[in-house]
């Protein structure tokens, strides 16, 4: 999933670069703040510029301390945010989700001025929760981590739900926050804490506050590596403003490190051959996936494994990735009348189920799952202890060439008899299963709100042609997008949320968008009106802004539909009737209307659709506007649940 | 004591007239049965009691579709009030006459969906999946 970066070349270029800018601002001055009038920026002090106001003697007073010169007033050559631009640039981001902040102002001006405002480029975001939702989504669909910027305490509260996703979907996410170090003025004392990492700890994979700029280095470094490292996650470094303000001392004694990314775990031979046995053994083998294959190299091999054994995957529901093409024979858990003797759980934080399935019939059950590599933390995300036969603390994907030789290996002609035999029961069950699915989709085609077989079916018909990427989660179409689109390719489907809180959707599909971008795909979003709500309006903005192609369709059922129900069955155990539980409920009196939010952003935007027979030529208008490189809405009044 | 003889009497008296006015309800609605408008159902299911968050709007495409609907509207009305599946609430406010007006109207929604063959769209995502998996 690491980008490798090349050591020798990194190394060396990013120092000549850094080194370059040192040497230039040491031969300007033995100090390197310039005092004297020189830049058009001095031209009027900060305090005479309108907009700013002066402080008063009263202000003057309150503080003991007396004022260090202002930050705007100095010149400085050589500030310590351009060393650590120089060092971010060696981690090979593209881009870093910034909603600025007087905490990392310093590093913001370096990203621009002294960085080029390339790699990262920096993606303006008017949230903090967003923009780690869209590092998020992004990270998903490209393979590699995006940065995300935040100011003190404020930003980081507000990115934090962003963060928590992030860590429940194990997911890579590189973040910074600004520490306003010694607060003069009132309005940075709140956005300042003597531990800024405690607010996020409990669900970041590591945070760190450097102290100097070698410690710096070393700590972005650590925090690149462990993040990427199985089980990944989000990191953090909190970075003091005057680390970022203040001139380096001495720049000839700063390095910037080479990345040495550590291979990733792969499991034991000992055991890697025993799990081969167990499953060449098995009658009734299935393999059952969660968040496995982020590559086409994953994806291929789970292809591999699964039609070698001639055993159903199936990769499950919320929270799970794609992992496995949708229609291969082999999809699914090999219906009704299959009964597994041995499971295979690759990436499943949560074997207990599997192991109950077999433990009656005497059957084993085997896990690869990089979990046992975790470490304990306060969120409970983690799984239960699960008494399988064959647990091995390794990455799923990582292991899969090994498992797979092994399985070579011991197979024999009989066992490849009896596959053969087991393949065409399961292709069996799979037609069976795909027939009645397709069945199911017909009631309610005409319906007006327009039914969720029929959005997916519809836009299915547009896109049969394009390269598209489904860059939101599922968990509010149900399965519907799994059996009325082909997923046959690892980025077809970006995967939901992770930690299962709405908000996530729309921003991190921008993110997703972002990414599939430089390979020229098709991507499409289908987001909850709940969801939109959240943050996702101004998510908008952003992909008008960076001109990021995305369809983004409002499965608009006018309420958080799921909690009328559970309000609903809660008033009837209590005997308190149900004519008022869509008090706290429901989105209207009046509807927000989205097309007209999304025209206030700049986007092309159409709705709200309710009638079926118009989602058709709408869709055809909004992808038109996508493929040419746009982001378009489509506000479609819809059914809340598909059938099942 | 004569006091409580007398409000045993008046106790006597009050469970009585219950007792003879239920059978007299009973009676009457033995007699005439609710009348249910599909008109005045529509709302009670889609806003008043929320039918529709499981059920959604069209009763068919939901999480349990509830056409054709095999209940006769006197065991739909006994059955909603006392549901006992643990995720379809019982309704016991419900009145007899807003549960016949909700089975009068879900009774005008199409029982049946178009056929397949009717529907081009999906049988044509079928032909493909057909395709996939034989690949």
């Amino acid at each position: 999933m690491a980008k490798r970066v090349d050591s020798a070349s990194t190394g060396s270029v990013d120092r000549r670069e850094f080194l370059k800018g040192a040497a230039a601002g040491a031969a300007g001055a033995a100090g390197a703040i310039v005092t004297g009038p020189a830049p058009a920026q001095q031209a009027a002090p900060a305090n005479q510029r309108p907009g700013v106001t002066r402080p008063t003697e009263a202000d003057a007073r309150a503080d003991f301390v007396p004022p260090e010169p202002r930050a705007d007033a100095r010149f400085i050559r050589n500030p310590g945010s351009d060393y650590m631009v120089d060092v971010l640039k060696a981690l090979d981001f593209d881009y870093v989700a910034v909603n600025p902040g007087s905490a990392f102002e310093g590093l913001h001006e370096s990203l621009i001025n002294h960085g080029g405002n390339r790699k990262p480029e920096i993606l303006t975001v008017l949230h903090e929760e967003a923009g780690a939702a869209m590092a998020h989504g992004y990270a998903k669909a490209a393979g590699k981590p995006m940065m995300t910027l935040m100011h003190g305490t404020v930003g980081l509260l507000h990115a934090g739900m962003g963060l928590f996703h992030a860590w429940c979907d194990r997911v890579p996410v590189f973040a910074i926050v600004g520490q306003p170090r010694n607060p003069t003025s009132v309005i940075n004392r709140p956005h300042s804490a003597q531990d800024m990492g405690s607010i996020v700890r409990d669900f970041m994979k590591m945070d760190d506050e450097p102290t100097n700029l070698d410690v710096f280095a070393n700590i972005a470094m650590r925090a690149y590596t462990i993040g990427l490292t199985p089980p990944r996650g989000p990191t953090l470094l909190v970075i003091d403003s005057e680390l970022q303000e203040a001139p380096i001392p001495d720049p000839s004694k700063l390095t910037i490190p080479r990345l040495s990314m550590p291979s990733i775990p792969q499991g034991d031979s000992g055991a890697v051959k025993e799990a081969a046995r167990l499953l060449v053994s098995a009658e009734r083998p299935l393999i059952r996936t969660g968040k496995l294959a982020r590559t086409s190299a994953g994806w291929d091999r789970l292809v591999e494994l699964a039609e070698l054994l001639q055993a159903p995957v199936d990769v499950g529901g919320y929270g799970s990735w794609q992992d496995f093409p949708s229609w291969h024979a082999l999809y699914g858990s090999g219906g009704a009348d299959y009964r597994p003797d041995v499971i295979l759980g690759l990436e499943i934080n949560d074997m207990t189920p599997s192991v109950r399935a077999v433990r009656a019939t005497g059957g084993k059950t085997i896990s690869i799952c990089s979990e046992y590599l975790s470490q304990g933390h306060n969120i409970h995300d983690f799984g239960n202890y699960s008494e399988v036969d064959v647990a091995i603390a390794a990455d799923g994907e990582v292991t899969l060439p090994s498992l797979i030789e092994e399985v070579r290996k011991q197979s024999t002609g009989n066992a490849q008899r009896l596959r053969t035999a087991r393949g065409a029961q399961v292709a069996a069950a799979h037609k069976s299963i795909r027939e009645s699915e397709i069945d199911a989709a017909r009631y309610g085609w005409n319906s007006s709100p327009v039914s969720v077989p029929r959005l997916v079916a519809e836009l299915g018909r547009q896109i049969q042609n394009d390269d598209w990427a489904i860059v939101s989660g599922h968990q509010f179409t149900g399965q519907w997008q799994r059996r009325l689109l082909n997923h046959d390719k690892f980025y077809r489907y970006n995967g939901d949320s992770g930690g299962f809180g709405i908000g996530y959707d729309t921003p991190a599909s921008v993110g997703g968008a972002l990414a599939h971008r430089e390979h020229g795909r098709l991507p499409i979003a289908i987001v909850g009106d709940g969801d939109f709500n959240f943050v996702g309006a101004g998510a908008l903005w952003t992909a008008a802004h960076h001109k990021i192609p995305l369809l983004l369709i409002v499965h608009n059922n006018r309420a958080y539909h799921a909690e009328v129900m559970l309000v609903q069955r809660t008033a009837a155990r209590r005997g308190r009737g149900n004519d008022k539980v869509d008090i706290g409920n429901v989105i209207r009196d009046p509807a927000p209307d989205y097309a007209k939010i999304a025209e206030g952003y700049g986007i092309y935007s159409e709705g709200p659709i309710a009638d079926p027979t118009a989602l058709g030529p709408a869709l055809e208008r909004a992808l038109a506007r996508v493929r040419a490189g746009e982001p378009a809405l489509l506000d479609v009044i819809s059914q809340p649940r598909g059938p099942t | 004591m004569k006091q409580r003889g007398l409000a045993a009497a008046l106790t006597s008296v009050v469970l009585a007239s219950v007792v003879l006015a239920a059978a007299s309800l009973s009676a009457q609605q033995q007699v005439q049965p609710v009348v249910g408008d599909a008109a005045r159902g529509k709302p009670l299911f889609s806003d008043t009691f929320n039918c529709y968050a499981c059920h959604n709007f069209d009763a068919q495409s939901g999480e349990r579709r509830l056409v054709p609907l095999n209940y006769t509207q006197e065991g739909f009305i006994t059955f909603v009030q006392n549901s006992p599946l643990p995720n379809m609430p019982a309704f016991p406010d419900a009145s007899p006459q807003q549960l016949a007006d909700i089975y009068a109207y879900i009774r005008t929604i199409p029982a049946d969906a178009p056929a397949l063959r009717d529907v081009p769209l999906l049988s044509d995502v079928l032909q493909r999946k057909n395709r996939a998996v034989a690949e």
